[in-house]
């Protein structure tokens, strides 16, 4: 069983810091949660705000908002590596955060340790690690390189044996900021076919997006987030109609604000 | 978050973190493996090491307090080898979190297998000292006494004791970033006023106390003097119990207060 529920949750931070007043000045600008007041040498900023909602399985969510409104924080909040500052979060089921590929890799070992080490990670013993072994490395096309040290590796070849390595389990939630390609044109239709089939598989998925199309493509839900609130909560056109009508009459916040923001 | 949810979950925390035996062994045997790595001696830098320092630091001091060197050659390695894994805890406490900050910010794991990481790399590098235990007793002809199997015991308190400190130091050290400095300065205070490198028989009078309220004294010695032949007495059993007892009642209450905010620290 997966299942995923938020009841009145926040995520606050305090930043400690001995020039507070002047870090809050220059985050007064409307990026980002809600900045609280400053109460002796910190500043508080509660990135989400009394959240409450329920993911069951079947539920295929986008995550939508402008920089800063809080879907990075959500999806470490969904995942259950922040623990809320209030309120509670239950989350059932086994979690994958597809959120740093390459995390833990040593480079000084070859990749097919790599391979066995993350797998150990994931909770399998070494025997059943070692099986997995041939198919990442048949699908990540590394050849001899595979008995070889990580460090000898180009960039795009750590890549693919870490998406290799990410997508060999499978789990029964998974969380992604924005979706992963990698490789050249080939390979990329490779990863993405691979990638899909593991979405489809998941009992729950979210996916934190500016891309309103991908969005579409693999969403069924819709949670619009402003400064660590939910605006609105629901099929996924809906939504998106909201959202992009708030963006045409001029709410430029709404729609990826890279720039405007940066 | 009710104060009663506190206890449940770190108790969950500590329970599965504990049986999460493969990743935390993985993660200890990779810190030594990457910090040795391509070179050619490998972890055996360690043992060699040690007994570099060991030989030549107990050969001046064993002159400079005229001591016979075939007692005090035994006595230092049997110090300084369980010095090295108690200051190592201790200093690396502070640090388990903030090391293991890329897994803490991406995967859900319990905060346990970190410090159980910490542990692992010790309990390693100790396995490796202790190699040069028997070879100084060998050429400096100590006997070997039945009381080396208590040496295991007093491993266990001392490994208990890095445990407790690992969630104490760990919280307190990535809440308060001055404090791993602290941490590193304070060990290399109570080294000097502890007994590894001189034998504690050179105290007279009022300063006999620095050994025996001395909880660090304690610890080292329930490992050390089994090793060289000498059953601890109850003053250093009853002194390291009580300091394992406090450390812990300390530790869990901190780290199960704490133990949701510490990725918010990091």
């Amino acid at each position: 069983m997966a299942s995923i529920d938020l009841r009145d949750a926040s995520v606050e931070f305090k930043i400690y810091n001995a020039r507070g007043r002047s870090l809050r000045n220059s985050l007064m600008q409307r990026v980002g949660g809600r900045i609280e007041g400053a109460s002796g040498d910190h500043v508080c900023i509660r990135a989400l705000d009394h959240i409450t909602l329920s993911l069951r399985p079947g539920d295929r969510v986008a995550l939508l908002g402008h920089n800063g409104a809080g879907k990075s924080t959500m999806l470490r909040l969904l995942s259950g590596v922040y623990e809320p500052s209030g309120g509670a979060a239950d989350i059932t089921g086994s979690v994958a955060t597809l959120l740093d590929l390459s995390m833990g890799m040593d480079f000084e070992m070859t990749g097919r340790q790599n391979v066995i080490l993350r797998a150990v990670f994931l909770g399998m013993k070494r025997a059943e690690a070692r099986k997995l072994v041939p198919e990442i490395a048949a699908f990540s096309e590394l050849g001899d390189y595979l008995d070889l040290p990580m460090r000898t590796y180009s960039s795009g070849m750590v890549l693919r044996l870490a998406f290799g390595v990410s997508t060999a389990i499978q789990p029964d939630i998974i969380l992604m900021d924005e979706m992963i390609s990698v490789g050249d044109a080939e390979f990329a239709v490779k990863a993405r076919a691979r990638l899909e089939t593991m979405l489809s598989a998941a009992r729950i998925f979210v996916l934190a997006s500016h891309d309103l199309a991908t969005l579409r493509q693999y969403c069924n839900r819709a949670i619009w987030l402003k400064e660590g609130r939910i605006v609105a909560d629901g099929p996924i056109e809906d939504v998106l109609h909201r959202f992009e009508d708030r963006a045409a009459h001029g709410d430029q916040g709404a729609l990826s604000g890279n720039v405007a923001h940066a | 978050m009710g104060k009663t949810r506190y206890w449940p979950r770190a108790r969950k925390d500590i329970v599965e973190g504990l049986a999460s035996w493969r990743i935390y062994w993985a993660l200890g045997i990779g810190d030594i493996r990457q910090r040795y790595a391509r070179s050619r001696f490998g972890q055996f830098w360690i043992t060699l090491s040690m007994a570099i320092f060991v030989v030549s630091i107990g050969t001046v001091y064993g002159f400079l307090f005229h001591q016979d060197l075939h007692q005090f050659l035994p006595y230092v390695a049997c110090n300084y080898v369980t010095w090295a894994l108690i200051a190592g805890l201790i200093t690396d406490s502070s640090t388990v979190f903030t090391q293991s900050e890329t897994y803490l910010r991406h995967e859900p794991l319990p905060k346990t297998v970190f410090v159980m990481r910490m542990l692992v790399r010790h309990l390693m590098n100790f396995a490796h000292n202790i190699l040069i235990v028997p070879a100084v007793f060998l050429v400096m002809r100590h006997g070997v006494h039945w009381t080396v199997l208590l040496a295991p015991l007093g491993l266990l308190v001392v490994m208990a004791g890095g445990l407790f400190s690992g969630y104490l130091l760990g919280v307190l050290c990535t809440r308060f970033r001055d404090l791993p400095q602290i941490v590193q300065n304070l060990v290399q205070i109570v080294f000097f006023v502890t007994p590894v490198m001189w034998p504690s028989s050179t105290l007279h009078g009022a300063a006999a106390w620095l050994v025996h309220l001395n909880p660090f004294a304690a610890m080292m010695r329930l490992v050390s003097e089994p090793l060289l032949g000498d059953v601890p007495g109850w003053r250093t059993v009853g002194l390291a119990c009580a300091t394992l007892v406090v450390l812990g009642a300390l530790a869990l209450a901190l780290f199960a207060r704490f133990r949701a905010r510490i990725v918010y620290w990091l």
